[in-house]
């Protein structure tokens, strides 16, 4: 029976996508059900000792005191602000002004507040609380129709998960430095382990491209839309302006700081929250009450993000008892081809589960499984990061569970029909997949402005047995494991 | 039983309303720590320690926050369509088969780990910055406020939710 346990880690993925769909449940609850239901019949079938159970409180404190994980409630309160701030309908304003009047304006400032507003609030949630309310009523008086605003409003909240520094790619350089120090171990390679910042360079060059094609699709959308004219509020104030030139120097200021290393990517998070929470009391708009009500959002957003984290951590601990990780292990260093035909597959696969996961749980769950036995057979972890954060916004907006899809119905109520939403989608999904295949194909891309002596080195060949028993000895907690101090 | 699930359900919005303000002091030491580190290079590994163990208290009570807050991430495109009824009694059974359990667990196999550590006042490793301890004993903040939780989903009065 002990033989099967492995299988019966797959047999749990398959019960949490049922779960996730068929309950209507948290996806943290059914992570955490599905691993306690496998934990106990691992135990039952004497495939999992108990005492290695006790492995899970010493790594929940882990999350505890990871420093990265810190940004994520300082993220979620910058996007909370921004949202009760004048500050995103400034960009909006100022961004029309300096664009030719005419459709292609909106939608190009819709795009444009997408990329400013993303790296400065961080998640996705929050961009599209802040796009809907700014953008998609202008777009609306300007006869843009539904379905297309959803798509913009849709789209333009993603650009935060690509360009730094987001929550997704502070998470997922978190989760890359933890896979890559287990392919490096694991293979005895030499190369230097990948960090968030690695990740943040890393996306610059794709996550540019993409803004250009999104700005080329929209502007090429508005082309098609009659011109309507100037509504009378779409002039900033004097006041606006000065606002949007502050705001955008700030947030390059941050950018910047972040991305030659003056400061970590938490401290600039807490540099944007304590800004704008200045900024808030001082303009005498984050009274008493607005700031119980932020603070309470701000804690319930975090906890939903960090549930997600304790349920994942919890399913991953099962399926590594399980062995499950180990078979996965198997079947990638399997996959014949080279380096372009084992990253396809991955990449693929977690396109797949994106039609059931979100990011978030793709970060948790799929990657610390999929991506150290990928990252054995391919040295190049900074361009496999990339590709994984292009798919993980693809997975944002891919029907009918991308999370931005699912908030942008959610937030504009929107009426139309599923099919022309994606059909309204579909030029920005295509200029999307366009800059994963070509990153994909041009792997130099994610290595635009790298220094040489940074480059991973090219793997030395290490036999599939030798790499399953080095697997195997990191892979299986200590029974009487604790997180190291 | 309503008095008590009543009175525990006020317990916890007290202590979650009381844990919201953490953020702040949260936010204030991360953004003191780059000019501490850089400008007064001093204090700056007391802000990241002091900060740490805010956070860790914060983020332990911020999963209960999102359960009554109804914040989870969920995908109801097929449950949308199931009576409210059917979707209480789902809720119910995932508390019951999926919370109650795991966070006994936690509560109990966290022990080990967390009563030598509060016994010892167990320290920062690297800094010797005390309240290293407040960490592991955030794993009973989250597994205490999770199981006080789920009784109020279980036992509250139907349709109440």
């Amino acid at each position: 029976m002990a033989s099967l346990a492995p299988w019966l880690g797959l047999a749990l993925l398959l019960l949490v996508a049922l779960g996730i769909i068929f309950t209507g449940l948290p996806a943290a609850i059914v992570l955490i059900s599905v691993a306690s239901i496998g934990a106990a019949i691992g135990v039952a079938i004497d495939a999992i000792p108990f005492t290695l159970l006790s492995a899970l409180p010493g790594r929940l404190v882990n999350l505890f005191e990871n420093d990265l994980l810190q940004a994520l409630p300082l993220y979620v309160l910058m996007g909370l602000l921004l949202d009760r701030l004048p500050v995103a309908e400034a960009l909006y304003k100022t961004c029309l002004a300096v664009l030719p009047r005419g459709p292609s304006a909106q939608l190009g400032s819709g795009m444009g507040l997408g990329a400013l507003l993303g790296p400065m609030n961080g998640s996705v949630g929050a961009s599209v609380l802040g796009l809907s309310r700014v953008v998609a009523p202008r777009l609306a008086a300007h006869g843009v129709a539904e379905p297309m605003r959803a798509a913009l409003v849709a789209v333009a909240s993603t650009l935060g998960v690509v360009i730094p520094p987001s929550l997704v790619l502070i998470l997922l350089g978190d989760a890359m430095l933890n896979a890559h120090t287990i392919a490096v171990t694991s293979t005895g390679r030499t190369d230097r382990v990948i960090n968030t910042q690695d990740v943040f360079h890393g996306a610059l060059a794709p996550a540019g491209l993409f803004l250009v094609l999104s700005l080329v699709v929209a502007w090429l959308v508005g082309r098609r839309l009659p011109p309507t004219k100037e509504a009378p509020d779409d002039r900033p104030t004097r006041a606006q302006v000065v606002l949007a030139i502050i705001s955008v120097v700030f947030l390059l200021v941050l950018l910047g700081g972040v991305a030659i290393g003056v400061f970590y990517a938490v401290e600039a998070a807490a540099m944007g929250a304590f800004v704008l929470f200045a900024g808030g009391l001082l303009s005498g708009r984050l009274r008493r009450t607005i700031m119980r009500e932020v603070l309470g959002q701000a804690m319930a957003t975090t906890g939903a993000l960090f549930a997600l984290l304790i349920a994942a951590t919890t399913l991953t601990l099962t399926l590594r008892l399980l062995g499950t990780d180990k078979l996965v292990a198997d079947w990638v260093t399997a996959v014949p081809g080279g380096d372009l035909a084992i990253v396809a597959v991955v990449l693929a696969t977690i396109g797949l589960s994106a039609f059931v996961l979100d990011a978030f749980e793709i970060i948790f769950v799929v990657v610390p499984i999929m991506i150290p036995p990928l990252l054995i057979r391919v040295a190049d972890a900074r361009w496999v990061a990339v590709l994984v954060l292009l798919t993980l916004q693809t997975s944002f907006l891919l029907p009918p569970f991308g999370y931005a899809l699912m908030m942008v119905r959610g937030t504009l109520r929107y009426a139309g029909s599923l099919a022309a939403l994606v059909r309204a989608l579909l030029p920005f999904l295509l200029a999307q997949w366009l800059v994963l295949a070509t990153v994909l194909i041009f792997p130099q891309l994610a290595h635009v402005g790298e220094k040489e002596a940074d480059r991973s080195r090219v793997a030395p060949p290490v036999s599939s047995d030798e790499i399953n028993k080095r697997l195997n000895d990191m892979l299986t907690p200590l029974p009487d494991f604790e997180p190291p101090k | 039983m309503a008095r008590l699930i009543g009175g525990l359900d006020r317990l916890i919005a007290a202590i979650l309303e009381v844990g919201q303000w953490l953020l702040l002091p949260v936010v204030a030491l991360l953004f003191l720590q780059w000019p501490l580190r850089e400008i007064v290079q001093h204090f700056s590994r007391e802000a990241n320690d002091l900060g740490q163990w805010l956070f860790a208290l914060y983020v332990a009570m911020a999963f209960t926050a999102a359960t009554r807050a109804h914040t989870h991430l969920a995908a109801d495109a097929v449950a949308r369509h199931y009576a409210e009824r059917t979707r209480e009694w789902l809720w119910r059974l995932g508390v019951l088969i999926g919370l109650v359990p795991w966070a006994l667990f936690v509560a109990i196999a966290g022990a080990k780990l967390i009563i030598p550590s509060v016994l010892a006042r167990e320290a920062f490793a690297d800094t010797y910055n005390p309240g290293y301890f407040i960490i592991k004993l955030a794993l009973w903040v989250l597994a205490g406020l999770i199981l006080a939780q789920s009784i109020v989903d279980i036992f509250r009065p139907r349709g109440s939710h």
